[in-house]
């Protein structure tokens, strides 16, 4: 995609608050923008490497109950609670690097188990959770004294967290990294005639993937200020590769466009009523029929399918005896 | 653990393992026909639960009528999905992993159609056996669980004989295993690929019937069984028919078995440890086929 889109895009997340002013819708957004966060993690799994994980959700859980614990409990200021939600959890992903070498199914269903493992734990450790109770009264974040009280200056917070993630992985991207990664997710026999260490790489993506997640996690915490379990199952997990495979897989705009997207579709058809979520499914199917690249990809279809059409046009104009199917 | 602990452990985790079964040997013979993780599976299993009960509310019906039924339901749900979704975006020839995520967005569909129709409160499957325990060697056993694991083995039986003595289920194995040779040879792949979804309907729909009469019948009963259902055909071996049948019976068991020795809150955890276990030791399933890949 054109930077300057990509500006565009930027620009117009930073208005939204401002020009929609209800605290409700500026909470949607914000929520919105912690999908992206997720998503751009899953998009390194999924998208680069092609390793389907259906336990993105385990690590955003446990993000968010280590920065609400740690806050709540021990005092810490969030600064410091964001960033350790971010390493624990990227150092608890290292309980699936025996996982990594399984081939794709197996290792989608393995996550998955993996994700409803971490959520049967966060359900019945009260002690440390609150178990189905949730954590009730999260302390907002505070940044260098400063209190984000209002939604709006957490959705700007969650703002930045996702402009620094995007810049992040666009780095490792485009980085030896990620030409390793696209490498072993087109052919690993090859990547590793090439010296690439698959199973080590593999890991290392879990790891940035698990890292996202958790801050996300952290964020989430302080975003909705209560946390339950029922936030973290697999449907969630599920959820983040709804919005990967939509906005594009292998697109890191893609992937923020997608959980945009998913996330406010089911808002911007409330209106709809009981056949929200009827809509909401059948969307999801037509964009997987009509776009191979999901959202990323609509663009450049469309503008294909403009040119085609155009010049189909001038070719019947000038010769109307033969047009091209 | 008592002995009639065991007994009862025995034939209720072989009773939800057979439904495990039938729902993980659709999800298979799917993956071995078209690469497809279908992730509706455990909603076709409530659609045939459904039917079950609304043809029940009309005619009072003894229960092998009311499992046709069920089967009927599931199998005419996943041949219209087929046609209308599956097929055509096929012939897009979109990648796989839309496809995946296309069956999540049915699975999303089916229930919330479920809700409309049959609403969003659970519902009760009227008493379809005589509520008096059948007495087993001294132990006093229920005789739905023993019907449902007898009626389960039995719809196992007939599958595997389809597969092995009909004109279609030799067909639909071969263009599983190569589907260019088997064009070669006749076989219409298009049309073994739509009868492979079907049979994995009627499967999933008796899977359903079987269920409801055990708890009830609810819109989301189907997401977490279907789920359940595909770490059992893991277990087993994604691509295996027996594997899928073993593994289901296994799982069945295991988490019956945890519920009990340790702990009822964990019980799905255990499953999950189990099945990662397996996968690391044996990274294609306990019951490996030599065969194609997946």
């Amino acid at each position: 995609m054109q930077p300057a889109i990509r500006l565009l895009v930027l620009a117009s997340l930073a208005v939204a608050p401002l020009i929609q002013t209800n605290t409700y819708w500026q909470h949607v957004f914000g929520v919105a923008l912690i999908g992206a966060i997720l998503a751009l993690g899953l998009q390194l799994l999924v998208g680069m490497a092609g390793l389907l994980s259906l336990g993105q959700a385990a690590f955003y859980g446990i993000g968010a109950y280590i920065s609400a614990a740690l806050t709540m409990r021990f005092g810490v200021p969030f600064i410091l609670a964001f960033l350790i939600a971010g390493v624990v959890t990227a150092i608890t992903s290292l309980l699936l690097v025996p996982i990594v070498k399984l081939p794709s199914s197996s290792l989608a269903v393995a996550t998955l188990g993996f994700n409803i493992i971490v959520y049967l734990i966060l359900l019945n450790e009260d002690w440390a959770t609150g178990g189905s109770f949730g954590l009730l009264d999260v302390p907002p974040p505070h940044i260098f004294g400063y209190e984000l009280t209002t939604e709006r200056d957490v959705y700007f917070l969650c703002l930045a967290v996702l402009v620094l993630v995007y810049l992040g992985l666009d780095r490792l991207v485009h980085s030896r990294f990620g030409r390793a990664l696209r490498a072993i997710s087109q052919d690993e026999d090859a990547a590793r005639a090439c010296g690439i260490s698959i199973i080590r790489y593999k890991s290392k993506c879990f790891l940035v993937a698990a890292f996202t997640a958790g801050l996300a996690g952290s964020l989430y915490a302080h975003h909705a200020r209560y946390l339950n379990p029922n936030d973290f199952t697999f449907n969630k997990s599920i959820e983040i590769l709804i919005m990967v495979v939509v906005g594009g897989l292998g697109s890191l705009p893609g992937a923020v466009m997608g959980a945009i997207v998913i996330v406010l579709m089911p808002e911007f058809l409330r209106s709809s009523g009981e056949l929200r979520l009827i809509l909401f499914g059948f969307l999801v199917v037509v964009l997987m029929g009509v776009s191979r690249g999901g959202l990323a990809g609509l663009a450049p279809l469309l503008t294909q399918r403009m040119a085609r059409l155009r010049s189909s046009a001038s070719a019947k104009s000038a010769e109307p005896g033969e047009i091209k199917s | 653990m008592s002995a009639d602990q065991l007994v009862q452990g025995l034939i209720g985790g072989l009773a939800i393992g057979c439904i495990y079964s039938l729902i993980a040997l659709g999800i298979t013979i799917i993956i071995r026909a078209t690469e497809i993780l279908h992730f509706a599976q455990g909603e076709i299993m409530m659609i045939g639960a459904m039917a079950g009960l609304s043809a029940l509310w009309m005619v009072d019906l003894p229960f092998v009528l009311v499992l046709i039924v069920g089967m009927l339901g599931g199998g005419l749900a996943a041949v219209l999905i087929e046609l209308s979704i599956y097929r055509t975006l096929r012939k897009l020839r979109v990648p796989l992993i839309n496809v995946i995520i296309a069956t999540l967005g049915v699975s999303i569909i089916l229930q919330n159609v479920a809700r409309l129709v049959w609403g969003s409160e659970p519902l009760r499957y009227p008493p379809l056996f005589r509520s008096r325990g059948v007495e087993i060697g001294g132990f006093a056993v229920s005789p739905q669980l023993i019907w449902i694991v007898v009626l389960g083995f039995a719809m196992m039986a007939l599958l595997q004989l389809f597969f092995r003595y009909t004109r279609l289920g030799i067909a639909m194995q071969a263009a599983a295993q190569d589907p260019d040779a088997a064009r070669l040879m006749g076989v219409s792949v298009k049309r073994t690929t739509t009868y492979t979804f079907v049979v994995a309907g009627v499967m999933a729909g008796a899977a359903g019937v079987l269920l409801g009469s055990l708890f009830f019948a609810s819109f989301n009963m189907g997401f977490l069984i279907g789920i359940k259902a595909f770490v059992a055909a893991t277990l087993g071996g994604l691509g295996s028919l027996s594997g899928a049948m073993l593994g289901g019976l296994a799982f069945g068991l295991i988490e019956t078995f945890s519920g009990v020795l340790i702990s009822t809150a964990y019980k799905d955890a255990v499953g999950m440890v189990v099945l990662i276990a397996i996968l690391l030791l044996a990274p294609s399933g306990i019951f490996i086929r030599p065969g194609r890949r997946i």
